[in-house]
């Protein structure tokens, strides 16, 4: 019994960690622009087809590939999905989900158009090969780094929302854009920092998890249902409530899947954000705004 | 039966039943001329079964569509999740066909008793959850099935779905069956429209759109919103239930994997944004549309699956109004619900 109680905080631990990372940038989207960023996917497929190609075609070194990928996100998110979708359609709601899910189909079927899963795409990313073990569990220490950077990566974001003048501009603009664009915010420059900013955590996640994770070209939908369900019971678009959601997600998978059943994770997590939002529908955040 | 002549209409009263008919053709020659069209399709591609598969197939969407259109105009809010109810008619449709050995017209009786049920028992959601809470809770509802359809695979054969089920037609030459099968879906979609275009004419239609611009202002001018959100919700969950005892016993296999995900929906989803942006009638030339282009496209070979989404985007920017909206000018009524995820 002790060994499982150890077991499941070590992986409310690690998992909780692997979500918060996955959901940061969704909740960033949902908590400055106030959208339902459902392109949101396609960010971890840009990310690993990307840093692929420039490995395998254009013969990058690893840290180059990560740089030109990151210089790529940048480009795409404001490029393809901000300024010819989300501005544009920023007050029609059906015409933006429809867009970004068209687009995140279009590279999902691009990216399994020219490598598909026979191409076997893999990402050398792998910082410390191997499993450590804590206690009664083995762990993956790639999993354990993730766990690591998730929580300096929320850090780093928090403190900058938190201690740096755009950050104060970005919560401004979250708690009310008309009040905040009158003092003289730039809203469309800080929705345009939004949405870069937010493809920085699932990246960096896509790339340390890739050497322990399926890829394939269709690894964005799962990812983004769980952004959406972490950002769902963490309060939509308020980091402080992601956090703490994080972490009950990863705790009830872990307990569900080590103390019941594995095959009732996802059954466990779902029911329970259902229950969140018939009774609680603003989720565990009370607040509105980002933090 | 007596006939009279008013107001430019022939006015039958049969018994207490009173039918109008309006003389002047632009009334009703259009209407007439789309469902000839529809009726004829068949006939003229029933060399290939595969092409009479795909147009079942697109009424399949259209009678998803439609009746999610008066569903979202009535209760107000996205439903992102219709195809929850399509699971519950295919999977119940599926399991008595195969475990009790039922035919579809016994099966029918209790999807639709079913679809009521559900529908009723998730009706307080309309009135519980608002705006966007709705339309995430309707996210949510197919997913928890789906797993649910993981968890018990043994009953629902998650990862392959049910098969084995009684067909829908049985007439002996295959190709017949697939005529007639897809002449049975034009006749539950074209029904479907019937039902619903009727409704949204009528005096439920002014209460459905009275709620759809805004609740509390329709409360206040004496309408009860509860009681018909709660009664547009149920009817139209049946209606979609149907759906999935039609898919069901159609193509004699059910998965969850097929329907109750996320990509069903979104294709629900385009059709209604490609046709006409939620109007009725568009819903049809969508689902049509979105099926012959995905066929079509074929001809590309694998190239295909990134131009179809393209086209679609590109079609989505420049028809604002959807296909429909090339018909018919003038918007005459809005009905399509927002999520309100902004802050007013």
């Amino acid at each position: 019994m002790a060994d499982t109680i150890q077991v499941i905080l070590i992986y409310t631990f690690v998992l909780g960690s692997l979500y918060l990372l996955i959901s940061l940038g969704f909740s960033v989207v949902c908590g400055v622009l106030r959208v339902f960023h459902m392109g949101y996917g396609v960010t971890f497929v840009v990310a690993v087809y990307c840093m692929w190609m420039l490995m395998k075609e254009f013969h990058f070194g690893l840290v180059p590939a990560v740089i030109g990928m990151f210089v790529i996100q940048t480009l795409f998110t404001l490029g393809i999905i901000y300024f010819p979708v989300v501005k544009r359609y920023i007050e029609q709601e059906e015409l933006l989900l429809t867009s970004l899910i068209l687009i995140s189909l279009i590279v999902e079927e691009a990216a399994n158009f020219f490598y598909p899963v026979t191409a076997g795409v893999n990402l050398p990313t792998t910082i410390l090969p191997g499993a450590v073990k804590i206690g009664p569990a083995s762990i993956p220490i790639q999993m354990l780094i993730a766990s690591g950077v998730a929580i300096l990566t929320t850090a780093v974001f928090v403190l900058f929302l938190l201690k740096t003048r755009r950050g104060l501009v970005i919560r401004a603009v979250s708690q009310d854009t008309e009040s905040a664009e009158l003092m003289g915010a730039n809203v469309g420059r800080v929705y345009a920092l939004a949405m870069v900013l937010s493809v920085i955590p699932p990246t960096i996640c896509i790339l340390i998890i890739a050497p322990v994770w399926s890829i394939e070209p269709s690894l964005g939908l799962p990812l983004m249902m769980t952004s959406i369900l972490v950002a769902i019971l963490g309060g939509l678009g308020n980091i402080r409530g992601s956090i703490m959601a994080s972490y009950i997600v990863g705790f009830l998978s872990s307990a569900v899947a080590f103390s019941i059943n594995p095959r009732m994770m996802g059954l466990a997590t779902l029911i329970t954000v259902f229950i969140v939002l018939i009774f609680r529908p603003e989720g565990i955040a009370k607040s509105e705004s980002l933090w | 039966m007596r006939i009279e002549h008013k107001r430019a209409r022939l006015v039958f009263h049969i018994r207490d039943l009173k039918l109008e008919w309006a003389i002047e053709p632009r009334y009703w020659r259009n209407p007439l001329l789309a469902v000839a069209g529809l009726a004829l399709l068949p006939l003229v591609i029933m060399s290939k079964p595969d092409y009479l598969t795909l147009l079942t197939t697109a009424n399949i969407y259209a009678a998803v569509a439609i009746p999610l259109a008066w569903q979202m105009a009535g209760i107000g809010r996205m439903n992102f999740g219709p195809q929850f109810f399509v699971g519950i008619g295919g999977f119940a449709a599926a399991l008595l066909s195969i475990h009790l050995g039922w035919n579809p017209w016994q099966t029918l009786g209790i999807v639709i008793l079913l679809g009521l049920a559900f529908g009723l028992i998730l009706s307080p959601l309309t009135t519980i959850a608002k705006g966007l809470y709705f339309s995430l809770i309707t996210l949510i509802l197919p997913l928890i099935f789906l797993e649910f359809t993981y968890v018990y695979t043994d009953i629902f054969k998650g990862e392959t779905g049910l098969s084995g089920i009684v067909p829908l037609v049985n007439l002996g030459r295959i190709r017949t069956n697939y005529l007639v099968s897809c002449y049975f879906s034009l006749g539950m979609t074209l029904l479907s429209l019937y039902i619903v275009d009727k409704v949204l004419r009528s005096r439920i239609g002014l209460y459905a759109a009275a709620i759809n611009d805004d609740e509390e202002v329709a409360e206040t001018c004496g309408l009860n919103i509860n009681g018909w959100k709660i009664l547009c919700f149920t009817i139209t969950s049946m209606m979609i239930a149907v759906t999935g005892w039609f898919a069901a016993h159609y193509y004699g296999t059910f998965a969850g994997i097929t329907y109750l995900q996320l990509p069903f929906m979104v294709k629900i989803l385009l059709i209604v944004m490609i046709g006409g942006r939620g109007e009725l009638y568009g819903s049809i030339v969508g689902a049509y549309f979105v099926a012959f282009l995905e066929q079509a496209l074929t001809i590309l070979g694998p190239v295909n699956y990134i131009v179809f989404p393209f086209v679609l985007l590109v079609m989505l920017s420049t028809l604002r109004e959807g296909l429909y909206g090339l018909y018919r000018r003038h918007k005459y009524r809005e009905y399509y619900p927002t999520m309100r995820v902004r802050k007013r």
